[in-house]
């Protein structure tokens, strides 16, 4: 304070102006009036002020989670998992969560549009009426022979539609595919299941009631087949309803996320899954006392011990631990089964159930009851039939190909030449939502409705004990020009004319959709029934689908032990030095990639966020002379990639891994030149159930001598503050 | 310096200067002040008393107040879906008035209409409708007859006092929910 002022003028003056403003605003609101903006058009049954709920099913992946999904004033504000649903009894994974995101994804296609050259993004709009014509044409003016669908693995009503389409025009069947059920290995697990026991289904694996889980590589709290129904299963066996805490043991060459909720994690050799799954085999039924199985007889315990890198002693462990256990489960998934004795992998680990007597037994493996309105299992094509389909493509046998749901150029390895195919069909319509790398080579995209603005129904093919079809409706009219694919395939057919209009004689796709579930009307055990087919689907929209209301699991029979059980070595592809392991992103899974939520959320192992990386054992990074956030190039016999190196403790030091979901070319703002796709490393080796054998690999790594800081939650000193003192 | 400022005000000129300093600032921000508190002026003149006079129930437009909290108003499709079908206006023997034409240019637009709301209270009082149409009351015994007026207005200060007043009235013979008609929690939540 000056001599002119002092501090108590100061005060003085600061308290007037203080009471002056008090008074003068007084105590009203700041602005008392304000306008309101009424609906132009409202739903009836809408109330200012008051949200609306609507349930309906998640597309984010095909295991098809009951979504509740609260709107305000006919927007989608927040999405729950439906209580009622016996996939996911109410919860929903973080992809479930972040479906709004693709909702409202600024990058959505927004109309019609042809593009001028494929892959030159020269989109001109159309209107839908230039755009059925173009449809129709394509169905009417080509030989049906020639006219192929290459559908998602979501939804299954539009997969029914155009099943009935391509037969009533004499086209080949639609084929499907989608990544997940390559990483899955889907059609390893039904052809195992059929080998075993003598029937083609999908394997229920019962967790909630097991005490012991041995899990060979099967992701399920991440990706694998259900991971919200299996997330449930393994919080029940942690409860022990029963039993005490059971516990989980986890086969990987990596921690993943489920290993790292494991109480035992056995870093394992690549490929030597099936091999462990034996010798775990030969020790419990020695155990067990009794005559040895012949599935199990031929075992030699001690190289397996040499061959896996698990030592005869902890094999011995496992095998007692197996052997003693009240309700043992042996789950076969994921990385394990790609290996070129995939098969056979699978094959063993499920043998382990029989020895223990887990078949049929409450906390074992059943056979899936097969979802409404399904005749018999059906699976997604595998990459054998991928390939034969690739063939057909570069050999200009195919001249129209109708895509939708799924993303072929950026999943498919890239050795299959998928989008060297495509120039070898003359059309190529895109039903993207998205503007994905797919849709970015085709010479039409009809966009679809996003899953929260459709009509549908999907079959749970696992993660329901109960037999199930989960319903879809839009909770929001659509925002942009879209329009759902069923109905331009229906408006196709009808102006095609003919038997074709008459295999399809429906107005809409809700019509349609009631031409299927109206066999449901009459069935009894349904967690409703209705008299007539209007009810019931008023019925089938207000609970988010129709299912059984009791368990319909069959035990698998057949002679499991009866035969041994050869697990051969796997053969590995390429001549580098070490195994490559790739993973679907837990967070982003096949499709997340332009979600920003997803994208912010960080990776559960390592906490990178918005890129890709190469997870590397800290010794090996050493070995190279690498470090965190160098830019290494990893080179398989098909393909390089370049990613950055994050030096993760919990991986072995002969193995790279990396996760799979980023590295889009295109799909929008997000996702687009955000790091590597692992997918153009892979080659087209397949297992016996034509599963690629994506993890039988060997790659080089090499410096590049360029870095990328990788964004990452955690500090940057590493997991275990290895990097301490050093500059970061 | 608080001792000059004193001996510069008692100079006749100094205080005229002070008071007009005064004056300024207080106009101002009672002007301010005046401008938040009124009304903009409506976007469409809506004549309640025509629309009253031909037996239009409040709730055919209003049906919020039935059922929630804001009685909510009628959307374009509401308003257009009558008006349209007014053959005079419709074969062209009569030219539609200004206040229609703006209806409907909203209406061809699919622009909503920016009303202004009349009867308000402050954010800090929850008001709901629906409690007071169940306890008997009708629209007109808060919001005046709307068969006199064209666009709305309010026959009284809605204010806490106002909204007493009618609790204690309504509870005189009825202790136990007097005290819940009073309590400070019913609507300030």
């Amino acid at each position: 304070m000056t001599d002119n002022f002092s501090r108590r003028d100061f005060l003085k003056l600061a308290s007037v102006g203080a009471a002056t403003t008090a008074i003068l605003t007084g105590c009203g609101p700041a602005s008392r009036y304000v306008t309101r903006e009424p609906y132009t058009k409202m739903p009836e049954y809408t109330y200012n002020g008051q949200s609306t709920y609507y349930a309906t099913t998640c597309r984010e992946c095909a295991a098809g989670c009951g979504l509740v999904v609260r709107t305000m004033q006919g927007r989608a504000i927040k999405v729950e998992g439906n209580k009622n649903h016996p996939v996911n009894l109410g919860k929903t994974c973080v992809r479930g969560q972040a479906t709004l995101h693709g909702l409202y994804n600024p990058d959505r296609v927004q109309d019609p549009a042809k593009q001028s050259k494929r892959g030159s993004r020269d989109f001109s709009n159309m209107d839908w009426d230039a755009a059925i014509a173009v449809v129709a044409d394509a169905l009417k003016n080509t030989d049906p022979t020639g006219v192929t669908f290459l559908m998602g693995m979501a939804p299954d009503h539009l997969f029914d539609l155009v099943s009935d389409l391509a037969k009533a025009i004499g086209a080949p069947a639609p084929i499907r595919f989608g990544a997940l059920g390559m990483f899955e290995a889907r059609a390893t697990l039904g052809k195992a299941v059929e080998s075993l026991f003598g029937q083609a289904a999908m394997p229920f694996f019962d967790m909630g009631k097991s005490d012991l889980v041995f899990s060979f590589g099967a992701n399920f709290l991440e990706t694998w087949l259900s991971p919200v129904a299996f997330t449930r299963g393994f919080a029940n066996m942690r409860r022990g309803g029963g039993h005490g805490r059971g516990t989980l043991v986890h086969f990987e060459p990596r921690m993943s996320q489920t290993a790292s909720k494991a109480d035992m994690w056995i870093p394992i050799t690549p490929g030597t899954e099936g091999l462990v799954a034996l010798a775990i085999g030969r020790i419990a039924a020695e155990a067990r006392g009794g005559s040895l199985p012949a599935a199990f007889a031929d075992v030699d315990v001690e190289a397996i011990a040499k061959s896996s890198g698990v030592s005869a002693e902890k094999l011995d462990e496992l095998g007692k631990l197996f052997a003693s256990a009240d309700a043992a489960l042996a789950i076969p998934g994921g990385a394990a089964l790609a290996h070129s004795n995939g098969l056979e992998t699978a094959e063993a680990v499920l043998a382990l159930n029989a020895l223990v007597g887990g078949l049929g037994r409450a906390g074992g493996v059943f056979l899936a009851p097969l979802a409404p309105m399904q005749t018999e299992f059906s699976r997604p094509a595998n990459m054998a039939e991928m390939a034969d389909f690739v063939e057909k493509m570069k050999s200009g046998e195919i001249k129209t190909l109708f895509i939708h749901g799924v993303n072929p150029v950026f999943e498919l390895p890239k050795s299959l030449g998928f989008e060297d195919a495509l120039k070898s069909v003359q059309t190529v319509i895109s039903f993207a939502t998205f503007p994905d790398e797919t849709a970015m080579q085709a010479d039409y995209v009809f966009p679809d409705h996003h899953g929260l603005e459709s009509w549908g129904y999907q079959r749970v093919a696992a993660g329901s004990s109960q037999s199930a079809l989960s319903g879809a409706q839009p909770v929001v009219s659509p925002y942009y020009n879209t329009r759902a694919t069923a109905d331009v395939f229906l408006a196709a057919a009808a102006s095609v004319g003919g038997a074709t209009a008459q295999a399809l004689p429906f107005k809409d796709e809700v019509e349609f959709i009631q031409s299927k579930i109206v066999a449901l009307v009459s069935e009894s055990d349904g967690y409703f029934g209705a008299p007539e087919i209007n009810t019931f689907t008023a019925y089938f929209q207000q609970y988010g689908g129709w299912w059984k209301t009791v368990d319909e699991l069959a035990t698998p029979g057949g002679d499991v032990l009866g035969k041994a059980i050869q697990v051969g070595e796997a053969r590995f592809a390429g001549e580098g030095e070490f195994y490559f392991h790739p993973f679907v992103s837990p967070v982003l899974g096949e499709a997340g990639a332009n979600k920003p939520w997803l994208q912010e959320i960080p990776d559960p192992t390592t906490t990178a966020m918005w890129s890709s990386w190469v997870e590397i054992h800290p010794e090996t990074a050493h070995e190279l002379g690498v470090d965190n956030d160098d830019v290494v190039l990893i080179t398989s016999e098909a393909g390089a990639v370049e990613a950055v190196v994050y030096k993760y403790p919990a991986i072995r030091p002969d193995t790279i891994a990396m996760p799979f979901g980023q590295g889009h070319t295109a799909y929008g703002r997000y996702a687009e030149g955000r790091g590597s796709n692992p997918a153009d490393l892979f080659g087209e080796q397949v297992n016996g159930a034509g599963d690629l054998a994506f993890a039988d690999m060997r790659v080089k790594v090499e410096k590049t001598g360029k870095k990328y800081p990788l964004s990452r939650l955690e500090s940057r000193m590493g997991v275990y503050g290895e990097a301490l003192g050093e500059e970061h | 310096m608080v001792k000059r400022f004193m001996s510069w005000l008692s100079d006749p000129l100094g205080r005229i200067g002070l008071l007009i300093a005064f004056l300024a600032v207080f106009s101002g921000a009672a002007f301010g002040l005046y401008t938040t508190q009124t009304a903009p002026p409506q976007p469409i003149q809506f004549p309640h008393n025509l629309h009253v006079g031909l037996g239009v129930q409040c709730l055919y437009c209003h049906p919020g107040a039935y059922r929630q909290a804001s009685a909510g108003l009628p959307t374009e499709t509401k308003c257009w879906g009558c008006h349209q079908q007014l053959s005079k206006y419709a074969d062209g023997t009569v030219a539609l008035p200004a206040e229609l034409q703006k209806l409907k240019a909203y209406v061809d637009a699919n622009k909503p209409i920016q009303w202004v709301p009349v009867a308000q209270v402050p954010d800090f009082v929850h008001f709901n409708h629906r409690p007071h149409i169940a306890a008997g009351l009708n629209c007109e015994n808060c919001h005046g007859d709307m068969s006199k007026v064209t666009v709305a207005e309010n026959p009284q200060v809605m204010n806490m006092g106002w909204c007493l007043e009618c609790h204690r009235a309504r509870t005189v013979d009825n202790p136990e929910k007097r005290n819940k008609l009073l309590d400070c929690g019913t609507c300030h939540y």
